[in-house]
C-alpha cells in the first residue's frame, strides 16, 4: 500500500475537478487529483462540445444564462486554442410556436446574453443545409469546445505548479474521524496496489457519480443523473451551432465539433449513472428534430451515438428532469450535514466549470486560511506541449492563414499536416491523427488503453471508426511499450485492440446502416478475413484486464 | 408505396464524402500519386481533406493543387464518391484566395489562344512556338514547359471552312434529320480535319450538320479554378444551344472533354440547374455514343471498306467519365479487318493544360510513360485517341501519330475529308 | 451489342465473366468501381469456421443446410471452379497451390493463424506446419505491417519469430508509401537487391522470412525468387489492409484472361435499375454522365456484392434493399435484431447473412419461391444464407458462385 499527503483532494478528473485542482495551485494550495478512468472519462468526455451563449437558457433559467454568458467571454480568453469560434444560430422553424422568439430576445436583453437578429436570407447563406422554411433567425456567441483538450490543458498546468494527478486510482472509500473527512483510499487499477491519500480536505467533483462518494462518508446527495443521447454526423452539416428558438427540449440542437456535427440531446432520468442503454427510440426521435433544422439530416451518414449523464442536483421534487435548475450548486457538508472537511460541487455545465471551480475553491481556501484571489479568469492556460507541436516548422507554415488563428479553427490539422508534409505519417487517416502525435501520447503515463489514446488525440473518433488504426495503435504500442522485454504470453495489445473495437462497436451500433454499416462490414473484413484477431489468444475476452500499464475493462 | 432508396437521392458533391468507407482503392489507382509524392492521393484530398474544408475560412491545404482532375479516382471508386469533383471545388477555392497565375488564366483561355494563332498567319505563329530558344524564354517567364505537347495552329478555321465550302447533299435525301456539332476549340484552331471527318460522317448517315455559334466549353477554365470564367463560357453556350436541345435535337462533339462538360462537369461544378443547362446536357453526346445508338436502332449505315490494321486504343479519361463505356470500339469493331487494342494504361498524363505547367511537366510524362511504352510496343505507327490533348501527348511521348477514331470511320465509308 | 451483362467487379463477378466469355457471350461486365479483391487477402478461403478440412465441411453443409450458397451449386461445381482457378492462375505465371483437403495455416498481419484453402504460392512458405524459425521484416515506412506485434503474437502461439524493420534505401525514399508504392519498388531489381541484402544480414537461424504482401504487381514470383537468392531463405508474403496487392494481382489477370476471352469490363458505371415482364428481364440501366446508359440484356449475373460490396443496402428505417435489380432480399424483419452485443461475437451479426435467395439455378425467387427472373443468376455476398465471413468461406463461395451462375446462364448446366 502507497500512502501520500497533500492539502487538498480532488476526486473527479473532468472540468470541474481539473478545473478545481488548478485554481488550488494557483492560489499556492498543495493537492492532487484522483480519476477512476482517465481524465474526461465522465461526462466531460461525453457531451456535445458547445460553449453556451447562455441562449438557451434566457427565459427558463436566467441565472444559468447569466453565468453561461459571463463564462463565455473569460474561457475564449483563457483557452482560445480549446474553442472554435463558430457562432450560433437560433432559429424559428415551422414547426415552433412563434410567440417565444420575442420572449427569447427580450429575455436575452435582460440576461446579458448578446444576440442580433439576422434575416433568414443572411441564416442560409451560412448554413445552405438549413431548413428553408425556417422563419426568423438569431445570431448568439455560441462555440465549440473542446473538452478533452480543455481538461487536459487545465491538469497539465496544475502539474506544472506542483499538483499530482493520479488517473486509473478508484475511490473505495471516505476516511472519516468522528465528524471529519481526512482523505480517501483508492484502488489503483493498473497495479492493483491500494493507495491512502491523506489530505485536510476533499472536493467531491464527481458530478453524476457525486451521491456515490458522498454516500461513502455517509452523507446523502440527491443527484439524479439525467441521460442525455447525442448523434454525430460523419461530417459538419453545420458550421455555426444551430439551435431551435423555442424551450429547450429533445433534439433541438446540432453542435459542430471538430470534424463532425452533433445532434442532441434526449433528457431520460436514470438510477445509476453507470448503466444505461441507448434505445431505438431515442435515435428516432433526434432524427426526427433534427429533420426541423436540416431537412435530410436522417438520411445522412451517422457516425455514432452516445449519451452523457448530467449531475443534475436536485434540491426539492422538480416536475421532470429538463425543470431542474441548469444551474451549479455548491454543497458545503460542514454547514448542511455536520461533516467537515469535505464539499461537493454538482450541477451545472461545462461553460460554467471554471467558475464552479472558482466557487469552490474560494470555499475550500477560506477553510484553510488562504486569503489569495482567484486568478483563473485571467491568467490564460497554456497550450498543451505535444512533441509534434513543438517541432520546428518550415517557414512554409506561415501559408496557411489557420494557423494563426488563436481560435481552434476545423482547418488547423489538416494546415499542419500540409505545413509539415506529415502525410505519410498518418495513422488515423480519417481524424489526421499522426505517428509523432500518437507515440507522444502512448508515452505518456496517463495512457491505459487505445481509448485513451482517442480522447487525447481523436484516434479512431472518423468515419472508419478504427477500421485501420485501430490495428496500427495496437501494434505502435506494442513497439513503445512491450517491444523489449518480451513476457511470456500475449502481448497486451493484442487485448488493446479487441477492447477498443467492442468500444467503437458499441457506439457505431445504435445509429448503423447504409453507409456506416458498409463501413463496419469493411473492418470486419479487417479484422476477421486479414488479420484474423479473432483466432489470436487474448481477444475478445470478457473479463476484467489489469496489467502493469494498461486497463481494459468489460465493453458492452 | 415506393420506397425512394437513399443513394439514389441527389446529393451534393460534397455531401457524397459520407459514402467513403477509407479502402484506398483510389489512392491505389491514382496515376498521379503513383510518380509523385507531392500529391497525396485521391482520398487524402477528396473525402478526407474535405472534413477539414470549412466554407467560411481560408484555404487549410494546397496538395489538391497536385491533381490532375484525370478522374480515375471516381472511376476505380466502389462507393461513388465524388472525389474529382470535390478536388476541382478546393482547386477552385484555392485561386480564389491566392488569386490565379497568369500562365493558367493564358493557357485556360484555348479559344483566345485559338483564335490568335490560327488563320493564314498561322505559320509564323506555329515556327514561333516550335522555337526552342523562344520556349526557353516562355518557360522562364511564363512557367510553361519548354519541352510540353503544343498543337499547331490551323492556317484556316473549321467554322471558316464549313460555311464556305458547297451545301451539303444529304445522302438519304432530305430526311429533317438535324444534328448540332460542338466542334471545341481543338477541331476549329488546330484540327480541323477532325471537324470536317465528323460532318462527312453525318451527312453520310442523312443527317443534316448545324452550327451554331458556340464558345470553348470551359474545361480548362474549370481545370484552372476560374470557376466566374468558366460559369461565363457555360452560360453562353447554353444560351447559344438551349434552342435545339429544347426541340430535341442533339449536340454531338468529338472531343470527348467539351462533351463531358457540356454533360455534367460545367453544371455540377458550378451549380448551375436551370431547365436550359439540363436540356443541353441530356442531349449531348459523345460522337461514337451517338453512332453506337443509331446501330442499335439500325439506323447506322455499314458500308464500309475493310481496314486491316490492328491499331492501339487509348480509351481518354475523360471518356471513360462519360460512363458510356468504349463507344469508339464499339462502332470501330463492325469495321472489317478493323482491330483495336485497347492500352488499359489509366491517363497520358497531359489531362488538358496539367502536363503543359513547367511545376507538372515531368509528372504529366511519368503518368503517361507506361502509356508510351504500350503504344511503343505494339508496333503499330498509329494511335487512337477521341481526346485532342491526350492525342499530343502520346504523340509526344510515344513518337508515333495519333489519330480520332472518327477519322478511321470517315475513311472506311472512304469520305475524303 | 453485348447482351451478357454481368454486375460486379468482386471475385464472383470476374469468374462468372470468364465462364460466359470462355462460352462464347462476350459478357459486358459492369461495375460501380473496383471491389472486393482489393479489400482481402487474396487467398481462396473455402471453409474456415472449424478445424474440418474445407471437402469436410462442404460436404456436411450440402446436407444439413439447404439454403446455403454451397448447398445450392454442390460439390462438383466448387471442385470445378477451384480447378478452372487454378489453371487460370497457372497460365498467368501467379499460381495458386492447396485443395479441399485441408486448410493451410497462415500468419496474418497480426500474428494470427488464418485458414486458407488455396493461396497464391507467393504465400507457401508461411505454412505454419512446415516448421522453421520465422523471421517477419518490413518497413516503419508502411502503416500496415509491423513485424514485432506480429512476431509477438506468433510466439505466443509456439512459433519461433523474430520480427525487425529494414532500412529504405536512400533512392527510394518520398514522403508516402502505399502497398502499391512498394508493390512498384519491389518491381525494380535495385530496390530488390538491396533488400535482399538487409535480409541476408538479418537472417540468423531463420529459414524463412515473412514480409507484407507488396511484392510486386508484375511478375511476383520473379520477386520472390530474387528475394530468396540474395536472402538465402525461403520468403513468402503477409497479406496486408487494404488496398490489398495480391487482390490487385487476381482483378489484373481476371481482367486480362476475360477480354481475351471476348468479354469487356466497363469499371465506374453502376448499374441502378432493371425491367422485364414474363420472368425475363430485358433492359437494365447504368449510371452515367446526364443520361443513364441503356442496356438490353439477354442474360444477367448478378454479382454486386452484400453489405460491403454495395449490392445489399440498408437504411436508417430498417429498409433491406438489392440495389441493381431490386430484387427481394432475405434479411431479418426487425432491426433489432440486426446485430449482436459483441462485435466479435462468434456468431457475427444477423444483417450480415441479409440477400437474395435463389433457386438450384441461381435464379432470384421471391417471397414465395417464386422465380422472379429466369435468365438472371446470382452469385456470390448478394446470395443470402450465409456470413461468409464468419464461416470464412467468402472468397470460396464467390468463387465457387460465380463460375457456377455463368455456367447456368451459358447454358452449360443442365
Amino acid at each position: 500500500m502507497r500512502t501520500l499527503t497533500t492539502d487538498v483532494l480532488v476526486i473527479g478528473g473532468g472540468a470541474t475537478g481539473a478545473g478545481a485542482l488548478r485554481d488550488l495551485t494557483l492560489r499556492g494550495i498543495r493537492c492532487a487529483l484522483v480519476e477512476k478512468g482517465d481524465l474526461t472519462h465522465g461526462t466531460t468526455g461525453r457531451y456535445h462540445g458547445l460553449l453556451h451563449s447562455g441562449g438557451r437558457y434566457v427565459v427558463k433559467d436566467p441565472q444559468s444564462a447569466e453565468e453561461c454568458a459571463r463564462e463565455n467571454e473569460i474561457l475564449r480568453k483563457i483557452m482560445p486554442h480549446c474553442i472554435e469560434d463558430t457562432g450560433g444560430l437560433f432559429v424559428v422553424t415551422p414547426a415552433d410556436d412563434e410567440s417565444y422568439a420575442d420572449r427569447f430576445v427580450a429575455a436575452c436583453r435582460r440576461t446579458g446574453v448578446w444576440v442580433e437578429e439576422i434575416p433568414v436570407r443572411e441564416a442560409l447563406r451560412r448554413e445552405p443545409l438549413l431548413n428553408p422554411r425556417i422563419r426568423r433567425a438569431f445570431a448568439v456567441r455560441d462555440g465549440a469546445a473542446d473538452s478533452f483538450l480543455a481538461t487536459h490543458a487545465n491538469a497539465d498546468d496544475a502539474r506544472r505548479y506542483g499538483a499530482q494527478v493520479l488517473t486509473y486510482h478508484r475511490v473505495v472509500g471516505l476516511e472519516r474521524v468522528g465528524d471529519r473527512i481526512i482523505g480517501a483510499v483508492c484502488e489503483d487499477l493498473r497495479s492493483g496496489e491500494t493507495v491512502r491519500i491523506h489530505a485536510s480536505f476533499t472536493i467531491n467533483a464527481t458530478g453524476a457519480w457525486a451521491g456515490k462518494i458522498a454516500a461513502m462518508a455517509g452523507l446523502h446527495i440527491s443527484v439524479v443523473p439525467g441521460k442525455g443521447t447525442m448523434i454525430a454526423m460523419n461530417h459538419r452539416i453545420v458550421n455555426t451551432v444551430v439551435n431551435r428558438c423555442k424551450m429547450p427540449a429533445d433534439g433541438d440542437i446540432i453542435v459542430p465539433i471538430h470534424t463532425v456535427a452533433v445532434l442532441g440531446t434526449t433528457d431520460i432520468a436514470v438510477p445509476d449513472p453507470d448503466v444505461y442503454d441507448i434505445t431505438p427510440e431515442e435515435v428516432r426521435l433526434i432524427l426526427e428534430e433534427g429533420e426541423c433544422l436540416v431537412p435530410g439530416v436522417s438520411r445522412m451518414r451517422a457516425l455514432r451515438a452516445w449519451a452523457g449523464v448530467r449531475p443534475l442536483y436536485r434540491e426539492q421534487d422538480a416536475g421532470s428532469d429538463r425543470d431542474i435548475p441548469r444551474t451549479y450548486k455548491l454543497l458545503d457538508h460542514e454547514t448542511r450535514d455536520g461533516v467537515a472537511g469535505i464539499v461537493s460541487i454538482v450541477g451545472g455545465k461545462w461553460t460554467t466549470y471554471r467558475l464552479m471551480a472558482e466557487h469552490t475553491v474560494d470555499l475550500v481556501a477560506q477553510r484553510l486560511g488562504v486569503t489569495t484571489p482567484c486568478r483563473t479568469a485571467d491568467l490564460p492556460v497554456e497550450p498543451l506541449h505535444d512533441s509534434a507541436a513543438s517541432a520546428p516548422r518550415s517557414s512554409a507554415r506561415t501559408q496557411f492563414a489557420i494557423l494563426a488563428s488563436p481560435f481552434y479553427m476545423l482547418g488547423h490539422r489538416l494546415a499542419e499536416v500540409e505545413a509539415d508534409d506529415s502525410y505519410g505519417d498518418l495513422i488515423c487517416e480519417c481524424e489526421l491523427v499522426t505517428r509523432a502525435h500518437l507515440e507522444a501520447a502512448i508515452r505518456s503515463d496517463g495512457t491505459a488503453n487505445l481509448d485513451d489514446l482517442r480522447r487525447d488525440t481523436r484516434l479512431g473518433m472518423g468515419p472508419c471508426q478504427g477500421g485501420f488504426c485501430t490495428y496500427r495503435a495496437a501494434a505502435i504500442w506494442h513497439e513503445l511499450r512491450n517491444g523489449t522485454a518480451q513476457a511470456a504470453g500475449a502481448p497486451p495489445a493484442t487485448a488493446l485492440i479487441g477492447h477498443f473495437l467492442q468500444e467503437r462497436w458499441k457506439g457505431v451500433t445504435p445509429t448503423l446502416w447504409g453507409d456506416q454499416l458498409r463501413q463496419e462490414r469493411l473492418n470486419e473484413l479487417n479484422y476477421l478475413e486479414t488479420l484474423a484477431i479473432d483466432r489470436l489468444p487474448a481477444t475478445g475476452r470478457d473479463t476484467i484486464v489489469q496489467g502493469r500499464d494498461y486497463v481494459i475493462e468489460e465493453v458492452v | 408505396m415506393t420506397i425512394i432508396p437513399e443513394d439514389h437521392i441527389e446529393q451534393s458533391l460534397e455531401q457524397s464524402l459520407d459514402h467513403c468507407i477509407k479502402c484506398n482503392i483510389c489512392t491505389a489507382a491514382c496515376p498521379v500519386s503513383a510518380v509523385t509524392d507531392l500529391f497525396p492521393g485521391p482520398k487524402y484530398v477528396g473525402p478526407q481533406a474535405q472534413r477539414f474544408r470549412h466554407e467560411r475560412q481560408s484555404s487549410p491545404d494546397e496538395s489538391v493543387d497536385y491533381c490532375s482532375g484525370c478522374r480515375v479516382c471516381n472511376e476505380v471508386c466502389p462507393t461513388g464518391v465524388r472525389i474529382a469533383e470535390l478536388n476541382a471545388r478546393a482547386r477552385a477555392r484555392l485561386a480564389a484566395e491566392r488569386g490565379i497565375p497568369l500562365r493558367n488564366r493564358l493557357i485556360s483561355r484555348s479559344g483566345l489562344i485559338g483564335r490568335l494563332g490560327a488563320g493564314p498567319h498561322a505559320p509564323l505563329a506555329n515556327a514561333l512556338l516550335g522555337f526552342k530558344p523562344l520556349r526557353l524564354v516562355i518557360e522562364r517567364t511564363l512557367g510553361i514547359a519548354r519541352e510540353a505537347p503544343l498543337p499547331a495552329f490551323s492556317r484556316y478555321t473549321f467554322r471558316a471552312w464549313f460555311h464556305r465550302r458547297r451545301a451539303p447533299q444529304t445522302t438519304n435525301g432530305a430526311s429533317g434529320r438535324q444534328v448540332v456539332y460542338f466542334h471545341g476549340c481543338s477541331a476549329n484552331y488546330y484540327e480541323p480535319w477532325i471537324g470536317k471527318a465528323v460532318v462527312a460522317v453525318l451527312e453520310h448517315n442523312g443527317f443534316e450538320v448545324l452550327l451554331p455559334r458556340q464558345r470553348c466549353c470551359g474545361l480548362p477554365l474549370l481545370s484552372n479554378g476560374d470557376f466566374a470564367a468558366a460559369r461565363r463560357a457555360h452560360e453562353a453556350n447554353v444560351a447559344f444551344l438551349a434552342p435545339y436541345a429544347l426541340r430535341n435535337i442533339p449536340i454531338v462533339g468529338a472531343s470527348t472533354s467539351c462533351t463531358l462538360t457540356l454533360k455534367e462537369e460545367a453544371p455540377e461544378l458550378l451549380g448551375m440547374q436551370s431547365d436550359a443547362v439540363r436540356a443541353v446536357a441530356r442531349q449531348t453526346f459523345d460522337i461514337f455514343e451517338f453512332l453506337r445508338t443509331l446501330y442499335e436502332r439500325g439506323e447506322l449505315r455499314t458500308d464500309f471498306r475493310p481496314i486491316e490494321r490492328t491499331l492501339p486504343y487509348h480509351p481518354p479519361c475523360q471518356l471513360r467519365a462519360h460512363r458510356i463505356g468504349r463507344p469508339a470500339i464499339d462502332v470501330l469493331e463492325l469495321i472489317p479487318g478493323l482491330r483495336l487494342v485497347e492500352t488499359h494504361a489509366s491517363c497520358c498524363g497531359i489531362a488538358g493544360t496539367y502536363g503543359l505547367k513547367v511545376e507538372k511537366y515531368r509528372i504529366s510524362m511519368d503518368v503517361g510513360a507506361p502509356l508510351f511504352e504500350t503504344v511503343r510496343r505494339s508496333g503499330a505507327d498509329l494511335a487512337l485517341c477521341d481526346s485532342e490533348t491526350c492525342r499530343w501527348q502520346i504523340s509526344h511521348g510515344a513518337g508515333v501519330a495519333a489519330r480520332h477514331p472518327v477519322e478511321i470511320l470517315a475513311e472506311a465509308y472512304g469520305l475524303v475529308t | 451489342m453485348r447482351t451478357t451483362i454481368v454486375i460486379g467487379a468482386g471475385l464472383s463477378g470476374l469468374m462468372g465473366a470468364l465462364a460466359l466469355a470462355e462460352a462464347g457471350l462476350r459478357p459486358l461486365l459492369l461495375a460501380k468501381g473496383q471491389g472486393a479483391t482489393h479489400w482481402t487477402a487474396g487467398t481462396i478461403d473455402v471453409w474456415g469456421a472449424d478445424e474440418r478440412s474445407p471437402r469436410e465441411a462442404l460436404q456436411t453443409i450440402i446436407t444439413s443446410r439447404p439454403g446455403h450458397p454451397y448447398a445450392l451449386i454442390g460439390v462438383h461445381a466448387v471442385e470445378e471452379a477451384i480447378t478452372r482457378f487454378r489453371a487460370l492462375t497457372e497460365a498467368a505465371r501467379y499460381p495458386y497451390v492447396g485443395g479441399l483437403e485441408r486448410n493451410v495455416l497462415l500468419p496474418t498481419a497480426a500474428g494470427a493463424l488464418r485458414p486458407a484453402a488455396l493461396l497464391p504460392v507467393t504465400m507457401a512458405a508461411g505454412d505454419v506446419r512446415l516448421g522453421g524459425e520465422m523471421l517477419i521484416a518490413g518497413f516503419r515506412e508502411l502503416r500496415d505491417f509491423y513485424p514485432p506485434f506480429i512476431a509477438a503474437n506468433l510466439a505466443a502461439q509456439g512459433i519461433a519469430a523474430r520480427g525487425v524493420y529494414l532500412t529504405m534505401p536512400p533512392a527510394f525514399r518520398r514522403r508516402e508509401y502505399t502497398t502499391v508504392t512498394f508493390a512498384r519498388m519491389f518491381d525494380d531489381p535495385a530496390f530488390r537487391s538491396e533488400i535482399g541484402r538487409q535480409l541476408r544480414a538479418q537472417r540468423g537461424n531463420a529459414t524463412r522470412i515473412g514480409l507484407p504482401a507488396v511484392l510486386g504487381l508484375r511478375d511476383p514470383l520473379e520477386v520472390v525468387a530474387h528475394m530468396q537468392n540474395e536472402s538465402g531463405a525461403q520468403v513468402f508474403e503477409i497479406p496486408t489492409l487494404p488496398p490489398s496487392v495480391p487482390g490487385i494481382r487476381l482483378f489484373t489477370l481476371f481482367q486480362q484472361a476475360i477480354e481475351r476471352a471476348g468479354g469487356r469490363l466497363q469499371i465506374g458505371s453502376e448499374v441502378i435499375r432493371g425491367e422485364g415482364q414474363d420472368r425475363r428481364l430485358t433492359t437494365i440501366w447504368s449510371e452515367a454522365a446526364a443520361r443513364q446508359q441503356e442496356h438490353r440484356v439477354e442474360r444477367v449475373l448478378l454479382a454486386t456484392g452484400g453489405i460491403a460490396g454495395g449490392g445489399i443496402r440498408t437504411d436508417h428505417a430498417g429498409i433491406v434493399r438489392e440495389t441493381a435489380l431490386d430484387l427481394p432480399v432475405r434479411a431479418p424483419a426487425n432491426r433489432a435484431d440486426w446485430f449482436a452485443p459483441r462485435f466479435l461475437d462468434p456468431h457475427g451479426h444477423a444483417i450480415y447473412t441479409a440477400g437474395v435467395a435463389t433457386d438450384a439455378h441461381l435464379r432470384p425467387l421471391g417471397a414465395a419461391d417464386e422465380v422472379i427472373y429466369d435468365n438472371v443468376a446470382v452469385a456470390g455476398a448478394a446470395l443470402g444464407g450465409a456470413d461468409t465471413v464468419r464461416e470464412r468461406s467468402r472468397s470460396g463461395v464467390s468463387l465457387a458462385t460465380g463460375w457456377a451462375a455463368g455456367r447456368i446462364l451459358a447454358g452449360l448446366v443442365s
